[in-house]
């Protein structure tokens, strides 16, 4: 009998990890870290190019170019066609373009990508959607060590130092 | 400076960041960064001290801090504070500029009847298809 009307199944409230919310928790000054973020409402629709430092939350539709020092945190719900760069990129939302980022990309379990990604690290959790390609940039070189011989991220397989094979 | 809400939010575009482009949408606006282009939005915008504006811009309610350099309407009323700085023709319902204001242009006051219907404007829903 509850064929019709039973539709929405609406399963516990997702549980957003801490780590994919960027909320800084800077309680001195909230005013000035408002100002500080930019944020697109999602009843506004953006056309153009976006540039800048700081951050930006986009929770409605965005066509165009970003190039941005900050994070750019793409809400869930938010629309962006166009090619995306920032230091770091949090996507919840649906982008279609390229996606560039020279720290770190984050796809969360809403995020539906179409298009490549560059980034030096990534992270994507399950059920996140993602047509494309991606390429392990290198980090910028604020961060680059210089090349240490020690503990690398080489895998910690048991791989005794003589047995390398090495090929000629 | 609110007089209606739009949709209870409102958003903001920060001190360093430049957009070269449009905005639409149903909102208020918070401007303290460098826009170019044009901004037609049910809601209201804010133009702060830093921000600066160069586009036509569309709102129920304008208030300016900072600066403006384009063609304003306001449907309902245009306020440019004693810091601010508009560039350019307005037509608005009721005016209201403080001492100290710059205001280079033309004002042209609209009347209840002859307002165009822009409030009621389709929300048109993009979708890629």
């Amino acid at each position: 009998m509850n064929l019709f009307g039973k539709k929405d199944k609406e399963s516990s409230p997702p549980v957003v990890p801490p780590q994919a919310v960027p909320k800084v928790a800077a309680k001195n000054s909230p005013k000035d870290m408002a100002l500080d973020t930019t944020y697109f409402g999602k009843n506004l629709k953006v056309k153009g190019n976006v540039s800048g430092e700081g951050s930006l939350i986009i929770l409605g539709s965005f066509e165009g170019e970003f190039n941005l020092t900050g994070r750019l945190k793409v809400a869930q719900g938010a629309r962006i066609k166009g090619n995306v760069k920032a230091t770091d990129i949090y996507v919840n939302g649906n982008v279609e373009g390229s996606i560039t980022a020279s720290e770190k990309v984050h796809l969360d379990s809403t995020a539906r990508v179409k298009g490549g990604i560059a980034t030096p690290r990534i992270s994507v959790l399950e059920g996140a959607m993602f047509d494309g390609e991606i390429k392990m940039s290198k980090r910028t070189p604020q961060e680059s060590k210089p090349a240490s011989p020690g503990p690398q991220q080489t895998s910690p397989g048991p791989v005794a130092p003589g047995k390398r094979e090495t090929v000629l | 400076m609110e007089k209606s809400k739009a949709s209870g939010s409102t958003s903001l575009l920060s001190k360093n960041l430049n957009i070269v482009g449009d905005i639409q949408g149903d909102e208020d606006l918070h401007v303290e960064g460098r826009f170019k282009g044009s901004i037609k939005i049910t809601g209201n915008i804010f133009v702060g001290q830093t921000g600066v504006v160069e586009a036509e811009v569309e709102a129920d309610n304008i208030v300016i801090q900072g600066k403006i350099n384009g063609n304003v309407v306001a449907r309902q009323q245009l306020e440019i504070q004693s810091l601010g700085e508009l560039i350019g023709d307005c037509s608005a319902h009721s005016i209201d500029i403080k001492e100290g204001a710059i205001f280079e242009g033309r004002s042209n006051m609209l009347r209840p009847a002859a307002t165009p219907p822009a409030s009621s404007q389709p929300r048109a829903k993009m979708r890629p298809k």
